[in-house]
Order: structure tokens, then sequence, then C-alpha cells
């Protein structure tokens, strides 16, 4: 499921807080990509997880270019290549602490799989490597609380702030 | 994004000290002035890629870019010419047009509302009547500055600052080959670039992002996450096990070239992830109907580009990079897919590989700047002086395409990148405007 920043916006109106266990596994995903806890950070994944960083907030994926637009498989590379200490533009990590904030539920469907809970926040990204970048923009989860109780993510939409570039190396998780 | 000043004319106006055949300084990535020269010599004396006609469909049709440091609008006019503006009101100089696309009939200054078609004629002086009558006889003459030189090969739009010089065919010189090998790719001719740019800002000079794409040198080791954590490269990357050259095509332009390896090899879209036929079935078909059977199976053989054009375009296989220099150690590299016109399966794919292999958050890209900035960084330190270009020197050999190495880790390539480069920073290059009285040196 993508959802664009500005219908995230939209969608917000009626929006109510997530669940206390949807936001703590928000919080928890944050944390491991703070820490570059690459392996833990990927088991938060779904099997048709998406990973989408696009470089407008209308894009269309299947049109238009993105920064980063991983399905589960695509993932799965990109933590190997951060895993395999060689990555050079992560080695070492950047070090990195965020702030979610402005949490609402945007929408919420079921299906055989579960429930899935959308997400939006606004977030800031502290990234340090040579230097203090400083990262925002809007994030939009889709959680899926399985039907044996446990939350995986689907979909996370990061609209940078700066989507339009130029924008310096992402190499980390954002 | 940043507005640089320029600055006044540079002290340096040769590079004889700076090049040597086999070596070059480390201050060629460093100097300001060797910068401002480059400003000069490279950016408004000589052909540069500016954008595609694709970028441009409709009159009307627009894109903002620059020129070295200087604002330009690449724009469709009415008459369906494309043109290439300086992006500056005649009146006071402000920036006229600041969206980075769009499709305008007219552009109207913000400042005075001074307004211009977008041809670049001025048509609309507000309140003119407060103007002389010497004013009103050559308001004709106040448009939009084109530029003096504009042409374009396949599609690929290029620019001159410069009135005097050589053609765009004698710039490009044998480099046409490659934008032909990449329109082969197309059942149209025609390529489509308007998927976006990732704009990826590196802090390194712009001449190590261009000679690093003809690198063969460095992927084993600044890509051995990619080859040991997620997939082997496409062909070996021991020269006796393979058909892979390097290749000095003269006039700056150098590529490395997979042709004959994949001719050998007989199989099609090696270069594509070696995606099988019955992925891509409309995209086979468009191509067999526009160019037959054995021309298609040959272009899927033989596959695009790996192609570096003087000075700021790169044919990135199906990839299309640029860059724009900010400063000798900062440089903004622009890439898109060479998408096909009307090849929904297959661009798909091609979106999904750009994203996968470049920019900032790429597999490849990402780490190649940061390889490019710690290059930067190791420069700070002056000694020793020489940079060392070579490897392979021995074994080039000279044929009707060029210089080439059977070696891909060969800097042949750079060595034509920086034989062209000096001279035209020295002023010596075909057609040069300001020439050096400087003495040639070995």
């Amino acid at each position: 499921m993508t959802v664009t920043a500005r219908e995230a916006i939209d969608h917000g109106a009626q929006a109510t807080r997530p669940e206390a266990a949807v936001e703590a596994f928000l919080y928890r995903e944050a944390r491991l990509a703070d820490e570059a806890r690459y392996s833990e950070w990927e088991a938060l994944w779904d099997d048709d997880g998406v990973y989408w960083v696009p470089m407008g907030p209308d894009d269309d994926p299947h049109v238009n270019l993105s920064y980063i637009y991983d399905n589960r498989r695509r993932i799965k590379s990109r933590i190997a290549q951060l895993n395999s200490g060689v990555r050079h533009s992560q080695t070492p990590p950047s070090v990195m602490r965020r702030t979610l904030a402005n949490l609402e539920v945007l929408d919420r469907t079921s299906d055989d799989r579960g429930t899935t809970v959308t997400v939006g926040a606004n977030f800031a990204l502290y990234e340090y490597r040579y230097d203090m970048n400083i990262w925002a923009g809007r994030v939009v989860y889709a959680v899926r609380i399985r039907a044996d109780g446990e939350l995986r993510l689907v979909a996370k939409t990061v609209h940078l702030v700066n989507a339009g570039g130029p924008v310096p190396t992402l190499a980390f998780l954002v | 994004m940043t507005e640089l000043d320029t600055r006044p004319a540079p002290a340096r106006t040769d590079v004889d000290d700076l090049v040597r055949p086999d070596r070059v300084s480390g201050a060629v990535y460093t100097d300001p002035e060797v910068f401002e020269l480059e400003m000069q010599r490279i950016f408004r004396e000589g052909w540069v890629y500016v954008g595609h006609e694709s970028e441009v469909p409709e009159p009307g049709d627009y894109v903002t870019r620059r020129i070295g440091r200087e604002p330009v609008i690449l724009v469709r006019s009415k008459d369906g010419e494309v043109r290439v503006l300086a992006n500056r009101c005649s009146h006071r100089g402000n920036r006229l047009c600041n969206a980075e696309k769009g499709n305008s009939s007219t552009f109207r200054c913000p400042y005075h509302g001074w307004t211009f078609t977008n041809a670049g004629d001025l048509v609309g002086v507000p309140m003119r009547q407060g103007y002389a009558e010497r004013f009103l006889a050559v308001r004709e003459e106040l448009g939009l500055a084109p530029a003096p030189r504009m042409d374009s090969y396949g599609g690929f739009v290029f620019a001159s600052l410069t009135a005097e010089g050589i053609s765009l065919r004698e710039h490009l010189g044998s480099a046409t080959g490659a934008i032909d090998r990449l329109l082969a790719l197309s059942p149209t001719g025609t390529l489509d670039l308007r998927a976006g740019w990732m704009k990826h800002r590196m802090r390194c000079n712009w001449k190590m992002v261009m000679e690093n794409n003809v690198d063969g040198y460095h992927a084993l080791f600044t890509h051995q996450s990619v080859y040991d954590a997620v997939r082997p490269a496409k062909v070996s990357h021991v020269p006796t096990k393979v058909e892979v050259y390097v290749r000095d095509l003269g006039d700056g332009h150098s590529e490395i070239d997979y042709a004959a390896e994949y001719t050998r090899l007989d199989d099609e879209f090696v270069w594509f992830g070696r995606a099988p036929r019955e992925k891509l079935p409309k995209y086979v078909a468009a191509m067999e109907e526009a160019h037959g059977p054995e021309a298609t199976h040959k272009a899927f053989v033989v596959g695009p580009p790996h192609t570096l054009i003087f000075p700021n375009l790169f044919l990135a296989e199906m990839n299309i990079m640029t860059v724009e220099p900010l400063g000798p150690g900062e440089t903004i590299a622009y890439t898109t897919p060479a998408l096909i016109p009307g090849q929904d399966e297959m661009n798909e794919r091609m979106l999904r590989r750009t994203e996968g292999a470049m920019g900032p958050a790429g597999f490849l890209i990402a780490d190649d700047g940061e390889i490019g900035m710690r290059n930067q960084f190791g420069l700070a330190a002056r000694e020793p002086e020489w940079i060392q270009l070579s490897r392979g020197i021995e074994t080039d050999i000279e044929d009707e395409t060029g210089i080439v190495n059977h070696d891909k880790s060969a800097e042949t390539p750079q060595r034509g990148w920086w034989k062209h480069w000096s001279s035209v920073l020295n002023g010596r290059a075909p057609g040069a405007v300001s020439g050096s009285t400087g003495e040639e040196r070995a």
C-alpha cells in the first residue's frame, strides 16, 4: 500500500492515535534503524513489505524514479550489503537518533493475513558522519497485526522534506 | 541551491605543470584556480551537455539547468524549436524562471514584470511610457540571451556559451557511436528521459565523479560489498578470462566496452540482469518489428554503452548521468534512466535497476560518492604530489577505434581524459578560443 504525503494529510482530519502496541513497534523500528541493528530491523518486515523513499510527494513509483523502492527481496539485499562490513558509505555506520511525532492512524483494513494499520508521523533524524546532517519529513507506515498476534512492517514510505534534492548520501536506514 | 559568484578572470592560464602522460598532480582536483580555468575553457568555451529533447516534448515545455555555473532554460518554443536561453532577465538580471520544469508560453520576471516569449523575445515592459526614446529603439535587442551555439545528436542537446569553435560533431568524434548503440535498443530510435533526476550531492571534484565511471580497476574493492553480499559481477574481472576492453576514444571520450565479451557469450540481456525474453514480450516484439530479428538479437547481446562523453555526460548503460560542478570539492551528480518510449514493462524494470545501482542510496554509487569524498580528504595532504595513472600504459594498443587495452583495469580511459583535459585547459584543443602561449612540455 502506498499513501502519498498529501493523501496522508487529508486522511488525518479524523485521525486517532495508534494503539500502544503499534506505537511501541514503530519506536522499536526507529531505534533499530538508528543503532544500525540491521538484521533485527530486517526481521520487522513481512514478506510483502515495500520500503519507499520517493523524490516527490505525488510521485508514482511505477512511472517516476525514487531514491529507494525496495521490495522484500531488495530489502534483504540492502541489509546483506550493510552487514558485509565493506559498505563504505556506512563504514563506520552513521551515528543517528530520530524522533517520531504527531502519530495518527490514517487507515485500518483487514484481510486474511490480519489487520493493517496505516500510521502517519513526522520525523526528525540527526545523522552524524564527518558532519551533522539533519533529515526531516513525513513517514507513513503500514503495520500488520497478524492473526498470530505478531506485528510486522508491510510498508514504510519516507517523504523527505528535501526530496527535491540535491541530497547527500542516503546509504543508512532512513 | 547555492548560487556562486563569478570570480575575476583566472590567474592560471595553463596546466602544464600538473599533467604528465602517466600521472597528474593532486592539484587538478583541489586548486581553485584550476577550477576557474575549467569554468572558462571547458564550461564556457566548449560543448557541454544540457538536456534531452524528450524532456521538452511539447511547445512551451521547459527545464532549467546550469552550464557550469550559469543558469539556462532549455525550452521548446512556440515554433517547435528547442532553444537554450540564459535564465536571466535582461532588465536587472533576476533569475527569470525558478521552477525546475513546466510549460509556459511566456516568462514574466517577478521583479518588474518584464515579459519574454518562450523563444526569448521581449514582449512586455510595464509602464513603458517611463522609458526614453532611445530605450524603445533598442528594445528588440533585449531578448533573453540564447546560447551562442546549440546542437543535438540523437536527442542529446549540447550548448556552448562561446560563439566560435568546432562543431558538435567534431566535439563528439567517435563518441557518436556510443549514442547510436544506446538508441539501437529503442524500437523508435528515441529515448524518454522524464522519470525524474536523482540529484546526489557529492563532496568531491566533478572530474572524480566522471572519471570513476570508466575506472575498471576500482569495482572489486569499492563495490566489494555488492559482489560479496548481493550478487557476483556480471562478467569476470580477470582479464585473461574475458573479452572486456577499455578504450580512449579520443577527444576526452572513453569507455569500458563489454561488447566483445557479450558477443562471445552470445547471450541476450547479460547487461539487464539476464532477463529472459519471455519477461519482455512487448519490447521484444516492438524491437523485432522495427529492426528485424537479426539486428534485434545483436542489440540485445551487445547491450548499451558504458561511455564517458567529455566533459559532463556519462552513458551509464541504461542510465544517463551528468554533473554540475559547484566548486573544487563539491559536485551534484544527476542520474535518470534512459526509458524507452512506450515500453512500460521494460521501463518499470529500468526504474528499479536505476534505484538499485545509482544515486544517493544506490548499491553502487553511494559508495563511489563516499570514496570520492575520502579522495578529496586525502588530497588535502600535499605530498606526494602526483597521482599514478600508468596502469596498462605498456600494453595499450592503438587501432582504428582509439587507444585500447585488453585489461579492463588499465587506466587507459583516464589517460585519455587527462590528455584532452590538459589540451583544453591549455587552449590547445582543436578550435580553442583562448590559446595559451606556454610551450608544450613532455
